[in-house]
């Protein structure tokens, strides 16, 4: 059976013209998807039930078995951590916010290990961002900045940005300029019409000296900065001055190198700059297909994006105190939830030793490398392949996942549900 | 030793020999028409198809340039007012081996050399080529930028490049069945677009030419 425009549910692009062929319980073919799209719809070796370490091994356990389990690690803990969240659907995200909350738990996502810092930045001065489509009919001159679509992000640049024919660019790239700047030749870089390499670390003085080129003050800028000529720099401010619409992107290259989120507020403030001459916006390469969704949906039951700790019975937030890799090295944490992500391939190692050592429930359909030291891995449906429910794209755009298939697996939200419930019941609530 | 000098200086500055040196009568120094020389421009007119540039086989040795039609000492013609700027071949002769094969492959008879022309219409022979295109699916990322630029493409299915799902099987090459396919080689112009639009360099255009005897195709 054919499904036309489904969701890929794997990066922050969530393209939604993908062709699944589903036969016999299974996505047998797909049509449009990326490398990393593909892998996904057709990706196999999902857990057949839940499974339990115990001395000998893993152990075959059912449903009411695992969540019994559940919420025995998280009822007994002082200070549970509920991380993870970015590759399950929003409705999911809820049950998450509100579980954190009756347990007193710090929920954490996985934008503190990416994109936090740009929600700092932004809490600071504000986003001016616009949705992909404008970018797509009207950008101009695109900047990449930190960041390599080709690898991360594969379809961005065929579907939103410089290939993509628009309704004011009807020759799209011959049209566009791309400028990409970072620390390496990428292999996005070989499709840019500007490059600039930057010494790493570099990225706050570049912004600086394009904002004051911006300004007309060229003559305070030395010859070199971080390794970029002073004549490359007046290149690219005349570049962006000349736009009709310059649309900038920024990856983890900016958000997780010195500086962190003093070079977004940079970056953002020299978009600010640039709309004094045109239009200018900029948009992070958020990771997750909805770790934008996690945030959105944290904000609006919250207060706070990510990092939050209901130990006090109210919402706090404070990154650097409360987010997941904070908790986990202050050995502070004595059970942890992890939904939809994999904290094993991306915390840091002393992180990763504490989780280690306290009970871990692992919600997700793939055994990963968190499964390595998890006590429980409940498998649950793939959102977007066999689960339905609402995730964000990277420009904030909500947009409904598709289920392609029938599952017996349980949804995230059916799981996390039947899990608060109990707890609710054991709470006397 | 010495009487070998002497021999030599007796020989050497003889009247007879002086004079034979200076004056004596060869067979005047003419290019034979038959000689294949630096290809020269006949007149006609350059469509920019680049054939020219394509088939050299030595690397800079011509180039089709846009150049002031007077400098070129061409006749001006109906589509070449004077003072106008056309496209002409501009040949480099530190680069060029005088090979022949531009003048040959020219569809329009723009170059000249010796008898090559000539040659080509008594045997009848001609070039023809076609593209292939070939995909490294271990570095193809699968990202598209290749079918949505293609311009082929964009005439066959216009929406494609718009992000609308393709509604069209003739395309050159589309994302699909998991991989990036080459649907309709055929269709290639060759313009290498593709291959600049890819960044991994998993999309390579091959030009293949063959010379053919046209009286055997008839047969």
């Amino acid at each position: 059976m054919k499904f036309d425009d489904v969701l890929c549910p794997f990066c922050g692009c969530l393209c939604d013209d993908i062709t699944v062929t589903a036969e016999g319980g299974r996505v047998t073919g797909v049509d449009n998807t990326c490398l990393l799209g593909t892998s996904k719809f057709l990706g196999d070796n999902r857990l057949k039930n839940p499974i339990m370490r115990t001395d000998d091994g893993w152990k075959d356990v059912t449903y009411d078995e695992a969540i019994a389990s559940t919420l025995d690690a998280l009822l007994e803990a002082d200070r549970p951590l509920l991380y993870g969240w970015s590759g399950t659907h929003g409705e999911a995200q809820c049950i998450g916010v509100h579980m954190a909350e009756l347990l007193g738990a710090v929920i954490d996502n996985t934008s503190s290990v990416c994109h936090g810092p740009s929600i700092l930045a932004i809490q600071e001065v504000g986003h001016p961002g616009c949705t992909l489509g404008q970018v797509k009919n009207r950008a101009d001159v695109i900047i990449y900045w930190g960041c390599n679509p080709t690898e991360a992000h594969p379809r961005h640049m065929s579907r939103y940005t410089t290939y993509a024919d628009g309704y004011f660019l009807d020759n799209a790239f011959r049209d566009r300029t791309v400028i990409v700047v970072d620390v390496r030749r990428t292999e996005t870089a070989e499709l840019a019409d500007v490059f600039v390499e930057i010494k790493p670390g570099g990225d706050y003085a570049v912004l600086s000296a394009l904002r004051a080129m911006v300004r007309g003050r060229d003559e305070m800028i030395p010859d070199s900065i971080a390794g970029v000529s002073k004549e490359q720099l007046r290149h690219i401010v005349e570049i962006c001055k000349n736009a009709k619409f310059c649309a900038v992107f920024f990856g983890v290259g900016l958000t997780m190198t010195r500086g962190k989120y003093k070079n977004v507020r940079n970056a953002i403030e020299l978009v600010d700059e640039l709309s004094r001459h045109t239009k200018a916006t900029i948009t992070p390469m958020r990771g997750h297909f909805n770790v934008y969704g996690s945030n959105e949906v944290n904000t609006w039951m919250s207060g706070y994006p990510y990092a939050i700790d209901f130990c006090r019975g109210i919402a706090f937030y404070n990154p650097g105190e409360t987010t997941a890799v904070d908790i986990l090295a202050r050995k502070e944490c004595d059970a942890a939830l992890i939904v939809a992500s994999d904290p094993a391939a991306h915390l840091p190692s002393k992180c990763i030793r504490h989780l280690a050592n306290i009970p871990v429930v692992q919600i997700d359909p793939y055994p990963n490398m968190t499964t390595a030291f998890c006590n429980l891995q409940i498998p649950v449906a793939v959102s977007g392949i066999d689960a339905e429910g609402t995730a964000y794209r990277m420009d904030g755009v909500p947009i409904r996942l598709r289920k392609v298939l029938e599952t017996e697996y349980p949804t995230d939200t059916m799981l996390l549900g039947r899990i608060y419930e109990a707890m609710m019941e054991v709470r006397g609530r | 030793m010495n009487l070998s000098v002497i021999w030599y200086l007796r020989e050497f500055l003889s009247f007879e020999w002086v004079h034979k040196f200076l004056f004596v009568k060869t067979a005047p120094l003419t290019t034979p028409p038959y000689f294949r020389d630096y290809p020269l421009l006949t007149g006609k007119e350059c469509t920019h198809c680049l054939a020219c540039m394509m088939i050299c086989p030595v690397p800079g040795g011509i180039e089709v340039l846009m150049t002031r039609e007077d400098a070129c000492h061409l006749p001006v013609t109906q589509s070449r007012p004077p003072g106008s700027d056309t496209w002409n071949p501009v040949i480099y002769p530190g680069h060029c081996i005088r090979c022949g094969l531009c003048v040959e492959v020219c569809p329009e008879g723009v170059l000249m050399s010796g008898r090559v022309i000539e040659f080509q219409f008594i045997d009848n022979t001609a070039f023809t080529s076609t593209f292939q295109l070939e995909v490294d699916h271990t570095l193809c990322m699968r990202c598209g930028n290749c079918s949505i630029a293609c311009p082929v493409n964009k005439e066959v299915d216009p929406a494609l490049g718009g992000g609308a799902p393709p509604s069209s099987m003739e395309s050159v090459m589309l994302v699909t069945g998991g991989e990036l396919k080459i649907l309709n080689e055929d269709k290639c112009t060759g313009c290498k677009t593709c291959e600049t639009a890819c960044p991994n360099m998993a999309i390579r255009v091959v030009r293949q030419v063959e010379g053919i005897h046209q009286e055997d195709e008839e047969e």
